[in-house]
């Protein structure tokens, strides 16, 4: 078989790496982390910017120490719970709903509604109600669960038994109605307001009235005795959220920023409780002992200590919607969409996340741009500049060589990382500065090595025979030296490909790498200055055997391109 | 050319390269800050405060009488006042400097302690698997960075083990009369450890690389053959013979790394804590405090020569065999 001469030429220093075994697996590795590089976008499983949320059927429980996360119940949002007569109900997010019998499992109920339900209320009967959005409104009677048909369009948001059988809804349109379970018939009461004040929550009180409250501090009392409906003040203009009444008579009432109003007693009158934190409250839990609790976004737990609410720390990111209190136990359940901060590996993320919720693994994937971009370009210029600054001080020789050599000289005063960390701080961290900071100093070691090599060649016959024959500086040069320096050349490209990569890893880490850009020396800085990197082992954890990996495998190629470039060393191996 | 002219050669090189590197410093930052003092208006001070800074550095003068004003100061080590420690810019470059040295020294020692033997080691059993899992793991930690790799360390041995300091030089809050009190402690030596075993797991690929493959050359030599006919066992001829001739690339290694020591390994000192002066200069420009960058800088840059040039003429006298050209 006849080969054109530059292709034979090819196949022995190709030969001779592929015997290396380790440059084989060093140019796979690098191989697949190019391929990495070039299908980012198709084989990063998210937008690595992208803030990622989660919905989740969380459950807190109060623990000795504090609140702690329990397994979740499902993948949609839990929004209210009641309990009576040893079983609990928990309503959610999409017709969802559980159901525990004393302290047993909490089973999936099958609800015939697709619809986001907000509210459910237990009577000592069992019997049991469910409202939510989109007019839903379910009954059970006996195990059964039917749907019962509004008289309009509604949204309903809380749902209170008066007694066994009657039961007062209220909703977004300002809507109360008297629900009679028996009948199944409606009575629309007449709201005091009238302007469509959304209601948010209903109670029994201990007199046997119900009281509503609703967005803009609104406060409805109703009286079943005679069927009115009157304004309460209860001292906040604040949207309402939640009300709850304990059977001695203590009430909360917790809305938004930080909005806590609080009644000791039936008699009492309602007094406003600094909160220790101004955000949106959603669910309060009160007992006659004095205890109290407020649960609202972002995982925020208050709790009464006799004098004031204190915070309580939770680790959790969620955001609470509803309380369940039964006996010693004490269940806060979430949550709506919240970003997933800091998850651990999971099928979903599957490096985790950081702590604005990206994902990690996406990351990684994108880092690997803008490591082989400055690696590569980096160590083209530096290999660029180095071998022709080489070539003209070692074939020139006398006062250019003094110039070049001694410029170089120079440089190795310049102690690198300082002087690249000067250069990008002081231009502004941009690609072209971090590829100039990473290529302007590293030049010398290649200057110098392909300079000596020079310096032998040139006095070989050959380049005398081409200067005979009438051949220019140029063509001696770059036709007949330059191919001979070649194996040099490609060597030392390996070896500053490495240093590149190290180099930008460096700069990103310290937060001056090219803005914007995902790299993994970036993800380093960020899970360093997040302070989260020592809990978040994954996400330290990959940027660094990347880097090392891809590092590794360009220098084990490197190694075997050393043997091609010495002969010397084939014959010892 | 004789021993004294070269010796005056270099000196003169070395300090050509220093005013070199001294005029591109000041350019460099007369182009990236044209005014330094900006950075003091969120100190609070006035425009007229600012016009004294201003004037206490020849701001105010052209571009060549700063450039004289600048020369004239570093050569009499006058580099100012530090905006940010409110102290002069040389005592604090000077204890940074000590501070980065030791680190590095150690570091470097250790390496080359253990990477020396070992590389010969490593060539008297090559091709075994010892062999391949030595290159692979000196390869490896020359390709970790190490601000990762410190990290890592940081996480197991001060996080989970918690049997390690992971952040400065002493545990806070000490006193020390002067900068030896304070390096010649346990406490200190306890701080050092992680540093040092990072920057020196670092440097380890170095020597142990070039020690096995020097030693694989020598091994080929008459005189080894000649040892081995004369029945010496296998161990002198390794490490009394073969390695003593090996050595010298190592030491040109060597010398190399401690000239360039006084740069520094910037990621360590950050990760940690460690004040030395390339977290300094880093800081320093972080904070646009631009004397103490600046000589910062320079010193560092005149260390590196000083070192350098040290070494260089250290090398011409152990080794009668360099030529002074």
């Amino acid at each position: 078989m006849t080969l054109p001469p530059f292709l034979r030429a090819a196949i022995v220093p190709l030969r001779i790496m592929m015997q290396d075994r380790l440059a084989v697996i060093g140019l796979c590795v690098l191989g697949l982390i190019i391929a990495m590089a070039l299908f980012a976008p198709v084989l990063s499983t998210h937008d690595p910017r992208h803030i990622n949320e989660i919905e989740d059927g969380s459950v807190l429980s109060r623990g000795v120490d504090g609140w702690e996360l329990q397994e979740s119940l499902g993948p949609l949002a839990l929004n209210d719970a009641a309990h009576r007569a040893g079983e609990a109900i928990i309503v959610g997010r999409g017709g969802l709903a559980w159901a525990r019998e004393g302290t047993g499992d909490w089973v999936p109920l099958d609800l015939p509604t697709e619809a986001d339900l907000h509210a459910v209320a237990l009577t000592p009967e069992r019997r049991a109600l469910v409202v939510g959005e989109d007019s839903v409104i379910l009954l059970r009677e006996g195990g059964a669960w039917t749907p019962v048909t509004a008289p309009e369009e509604v949204r309903l948001r809380g749902v209170v038994w008066l007694d066994g059988a009657s039961a007062l809804m209220v909703g977004t349109g300002e809507e109360i109605w008297l629900f009679d379970a028996d009948t199944g018939a409606f009575t629309e009461i007449d709201s005091p307001v009238g302007r469509g004040f959304p209601l948010q929550s209903v109670a029994l009180d201990v007199d046997g009235t119900a009281l509503i409250v609703g967005e803009r501090g609104l406060a409805v009392r109703y009286d079943p005795a005679d069927g009115s409906a009157t304004l309460e003040r209860l001292g906040s203009t604040r949207d309402l959220n939640h009300i709850h009444i304990a059977e001695g008579g203590a009430a909360l009432v917790v809305g938004e920023r930080g909005t806590l109003l609080r009644r000791e007693s039936a008699e009492s009158g309602w007094s406003a409780d600094d909160a220790p934190d101004t955000r949106a409250m959603r669910a309060g839990w009160i007992g006659d002992d004095g205890q109290a609790i407020a649960v609202g976004r972002s995982g925020l737990i208050m709790e009464w200590d006799g004098t004031a609410w204190q915070l309580v720390p939770t680790e959790s990111e969620r955001h609470l919607r509803a309380l369940l209190v039964t006996g010693d136990e004490m269940l806060a359940l979430g949550s709506d969409r919240f970003v997933s901060r800091l998850l651990p590996p999971s099928r979903e993320h599957w490096f985790g996340t950081d702590h604005l919720g990206r994902d990690l693994f996406s990351q990684n994937v994108h880092g690997s741009q803008i490591a082989l971009l400055v690696g590569f370009l980096g160590a083209t210029l530096v290999v660029l500049i180095g071998t022709n600054v080489g070539l003209i001080a070692g074939y020139y020789r006398g006062r250019t060589e003094t110039v070049l050599m001694r410029t170089v000289d120079v440089m190795y005063g310049i102690p690198f990382e300082p002087f690249a960390l000067i250069l990008v701080l002081l231009f502004q961290p941009s690609l072209t500065i971090v590829i100039l900071a990473v290529s302007l100093l590293t030049w010398r070691t290649v200057a110098r090595l392909i300079r000596s090599q020079v310096l032998s060649l040139r006095e070989r016959p050959f380049v005398k025979a081409a200067r005979v024959a009438g051949a220019s500086d140029l063509r001696i040069m770059y036709l007949h030296i330059f191919p001979n320096v070649l194996p040099l050349v490609f060597l030392e490209l390996a070896i500053i490909v490495g240093v590149s990569i190290i180099a930008e890893a460096t700069l990103s880490f310290l937060g001056l790498g090219p803005p914007q850009a995902i790299s993994w020396g970036g993800i380093l800085h960020d899970a360093r200055l997040s302070g989260a990197w020592r809990t978040a082992w994954w996400w330290n954890l990959p940027p660094g055997i990347l880097i090392m990996t891809t590092v590794l495998s360009v220098f084990f190629i490197s190694r075997s391109l050393e043997v091609v470039a010495n002969p010397r060393l084939r014959a010892r191996q | 050319m004789s021993r004294r002219g070269y010796l005056i050669k270099r000196v003169l090189q070395a300090i050509f390269s220093l005013w070199i590197i001294a005029t591109i410093l000041f350019f460099l930052f007369r182009m990236g800050l044209p005014d330094p003092t900006a950075a003091l208006v969120t100190e609070g001070l006035n425009a007229e405060q600012r016009a004294a800074i201003r004037a206490q550095f020849g701001l105010e003068e052209p571009l060549w009488r700063q450039y004289l004003l600048f020369l004239g100061n570093a050569v009499q080590g006058e580099f100012g006042t530090s905006f940010s420690y409110r102290a002069p810019v040389a005592d604090i470059v000077w204890e940074r400097l000590a501070n980065t040295m030791i680190l590095m020294l150690a570091a470097i020692v250790l390496a080359y302690a253990i990477g020396v033997p070992l590389g010969a080691w490593l060539s008297w059993r090559r091709g075994s698997r010892a062999d391949t899992t030595g290159i692979f793991v000196g390869l490896m930690f020359r390709s970790a960075p190490m601000f990762w790799t410190g990290m890592i360390a940081i996480l197991i041995f001060g996080v989970g083990l918690s049997i390690l300091p992971t952040s400065g030089m002493r545990t806070l809050p000490y006193d020390a009369d002067g900068w030896w009190d304070k390096i010649l402690t346990l406490d200190f030596l306890w701080h050092a450890v992680l540093p040092v075993l990072i920057v020196a797991l670092y440097y380890l690929g170095s020597p142990l690389l070039i020690m096995r493959n020097t030693m694989l050359e020598v091994y080929g030599e008459d005189f080894i053959e000649m040892a081995r006919a004369k029945g010496l066992p296998e161990r002198d001829i390794l490490y009394k013979h073969a390695a003593r001739n090996a050595l010298l690339p190592v030491v040109t290694q060597l010398a190399v790394t401690i000239g360039l020591a006084a740069g520094g390994q910037v990621v360590v000192e950050v990760v940690f804590s460690w004040p030395g002066l390339g977290r300094e200069i880093l800081n320093a420009v972080r904070t646009s405090d631009f004397p103490l960058a600046q000589a910062s800088f320079l010193i560092m840059a005149a260390f590196v020569i000083t070192l350098n040039l040290l070494v260089d003429i250290l090398y011409t006298t152990l080794d009668p065999r360099v030529s002074f050209q």
